[in-house]
């Protein structure tokens, strides 16, 4: 299978990310018709993901608390919009990646456009591994070592990475989400991968040098 | 004097590969197929890297909580909207 192939079957992929949840339906409607105790049910069932979502976008816990907060309180007041055509789970987490992304906007992209944003300085990005001989990765790495690399990861290279290959959204969603062209998100994207090889394998350098 | 073999890919053979790889990848090429990968351990490597990575990132499950203070300033927060909400209701009531 290859990189490329495993997002022939995002709707398999978002299946699995959303599957559906016992009584989620009965708290929609209810915290729909306005039941504040159905609407921390919801909480309680998704709070976890979409603060993951946060952390893994932003890297930084106090700002993923934030836009957990800002996330649920749109949540609350646009829950009334929901009407169920797709997942609660897919719609909730896009809201979140859009609360997330005007963050983002406001704090520091606006100066430049996202294309540009999204393209990390040189010294950021990924190398070509040419006429290396070195440790392989397969196998070897647990999901502390890879949470941590995508931590280290350049911001852009993180969301596109994350977004794609952790979240399970495509290219096309990408780039309207991040208003980049589609290229630039699948280029992003193999820059993302190849650094974070890298970092990986930086990070095994160290541990057999200790 | 050394005679380089033909079949030995070379640095150029490598960048070329390196390059039209985030294509192969986009498009699920069958990269068994690629002449390329079927010289050259290193691509052969990353190439393997590149897969692994990308399915173990699909592995990478929501595992952290939030601080029990963020549902506590939801909390307040929407305490505070439907206060506002019920002045602006009953403001307005009042108002017709």
């Amino acid at each position: 299978m290859s990189a490329g192939q495993t997002e022939s079957k995002p709707a398999q992929h978002h299946l699995r990310r959303n599957p559906p949840i016992v009584g989620e339906a009965e708290a929609i409607a209810a915290a729909q018709a306005g039941d504040e105790k159905a609407f921390e049910t919801l909480y309680a069932l998704h709070k976890r993901r979409v603060y993951s979502l946060c952390l893994r976008m932003l890297g930084n816990v106090a700002a993923a608390e934030d836009l957990t907060q800002d996330a649920f309180l749109q949540l609350y007041r646009k829950i009334g919009t929901f009407r169920g055509d797709s997942a609660f789970s897919t719609w909730l987490h896009r809201l979140a990646v859009n609360v997330v992304l005007m963050h983002l906007r406001k704090k520091g992209l606006p100066q430049i456009s996202l294309e540009e944003a999204l393209e990390p300085s040189q010294d950021d990005g990924p190398r070509k591994d040419i006429g290396a001989r070195d440790l392989r990765l397969s196998g070897s790495i647990d999901r502390v070592t890879l949470e941590r690399a995508v931590e280290n990861l350049p911001p852009g290279y993180r969301l596109v990475f994350v977004l794609h290959d952790v979240e399970g959204y495509e290219h096309n969603e990408i780039a309207d989400m991040l208003s980049c062209s589609i290229g630039n998100s699948k280029s992003q994207l193999h820059k993302a991968r190849m650094k974070l090889r890298d970092l990986l394998r930086t990070g095994q350098r160290k541990e057999a040098a200790v | 004097m050394t005679e380089k073999n033909p079949q030995e890919p070379t640095m150029t053979d490598c960048a070329d590969f390196q390059d039209r790889l985030p294509e192969l990848f986009e498009t699920g090429a069958n990269l068994n197929e690629e002449e390329h990968l079927k010289q050259c351990e290193n691509c052969t490597a990353l190439v393997r890297d590149l897969e692994y990575i990308a399915q173990q990132a699909k592995l990478l499950l929501p595992i952290h909580d939030p601080s029990p203070t963020v549902w506590d300033n939801i909390r307040s927060a929407i305490k505070s909207d439907m206060g506002q909400n019920s002045g602006t209701s009953s403001s307005a009531r009042s108002a017709t």
